[in-house]
């Protein structure tokens, strides 16, 4: 029971930073006259403990400034860079990876 | 059969079929899942390489019978669907390693094969897990089962609350079939179990934490 004890503690304690911690959305706020906007549309986006996986993924390529993720709607909204491009070829490739499935991509989205 | 291999083959029985977690993370992704109750407690710590498969360590031990298995645990991610509304997987599980027994008696191989399934809405979840065991002598299947009811649905970021049933059985244990009402809460990469096992009036704690 002692190991027990010391395993609950120690969840207790790892979880309290991430309660306390409220995610930033991948990046900084999107300067203003910032990049294209897409809205993705994802089939399989139910659990947001596994969607963290979509805000990973996506929000690692280098054109994308932020990432939201609607679980509402199975939409995951791509603020890219300035000037940066991502064709829908590639963000099928992302979501594919992030273990969902891409079903249409909105793009020039209204900010 | 000498009594130490069926100690010991009940205390490998009890490598219980957790409904609790779905085992592979995505592509590039490392999870450390850990789990304790009345039985036993584990510790399963995997890297996916890709967003099909993940493998990784995996120990258990089990406190009746002060035995602990110590591995390796292949996880592939069999079939996934992908609905508007939805989402359902079909895991297959393989694992293979040690089972340190009772003081004095050397360790043996040991192998564990399972299957997973899951069926998940925004509101409502059900799974299903279903291991064999093969230590020397002992063969033996256990079964698991979760129902699970989000109360409130929260939206991405915040903090998610469900309630869930499980029911479990372990054949060869003292008590076959065993009850835990439980709650799950996750936010952000971390996941946290809480129950009560009402057969074996033993507390339930898991974890999974995704980095």
């Amino acid at each position: 029971m002692k190991l027990i004890k010391a395993l609950a503690l120690s969840a207790a304690l790892s979880m309290t930073p991430a309660l306390g911690h409220t995610a930033p959305e991948t990046s900084a706020m999107a300067e203003p006259g910032g990049g294209e906007i897409l809205v993705a549309n994802v089939n399989g986006l139910v659990c947001d403990f596994c969607a963290q996986s979509i805000r990973k993924i996506v929000g690692q390529e280098d054109a994308v400034q932020k990432v939201h993720v609607d679980l509402s709607k199975g939409q995951v909204r791509i603020d890219l860079k300035p000037g940066k491009k991502l064709d829908d070829a590639a963000i099928e490739k992302l979501i594919r990876k992030a273990g969902y499935s891409l079903v249409s991509v909105d793009r020039n989205v209204a900010k | 059969m000498p009594s130490r291999y069926l100690a010991a083959g009940l205390a490998l029985a009890a490598l219980a079929a957790p409904a609790s977690a779905r085992p592979v993370s995505y592509a590039g992704g490392w999870t450390a899942m850990q789990e304790n109750n009345g039985m036993y407690s584990s510790l399963h710590v995997h890297y996916s390489p890709t967003a099909t498969d993940s493998i990784g360590l995996y120990v258990e031990q089990n406190w009746d019978m002060d035995q602990t298995f110590t591995g390796l645990q292949y996880n592939r991610l069999v079939r996934r669907w992908n609905a508007p509304q939805s989402q359902g997987n079909l895991y297959f599980k393989l694992g293979a390693g040690v089972a340190d027994p009772f003081q004095g008696v050397e360790a043996e191989a040991a192998s564990f094969a399972g299957i997973a399934a899951d069926l998940e809405t925004r509101r409502v979840f059900v799974s299903y897990d279903v291991r064999a065991r093969d230590f020397g002598e002992d063969e033996s299947v256990s079964h698991a089962a979760r129902l699970g009811v989000a109360p409130h649905i929260a939206e991405f970021g915040a903090l998610h609350t469900w309630a869930m049933l499980q029911v479990e059985n372990h054949p060869d244990a003292d008590e076959p079939i065993t009850v835990t009402p439980l709650l799950r809460f996750f936010k952000g990469p971390l996941l946290v179990e809480t129950g009560y096992t009402l057969e074996e009036e033993e507390f339930l704690l898991n974890w999974t934490w995704r980095f």
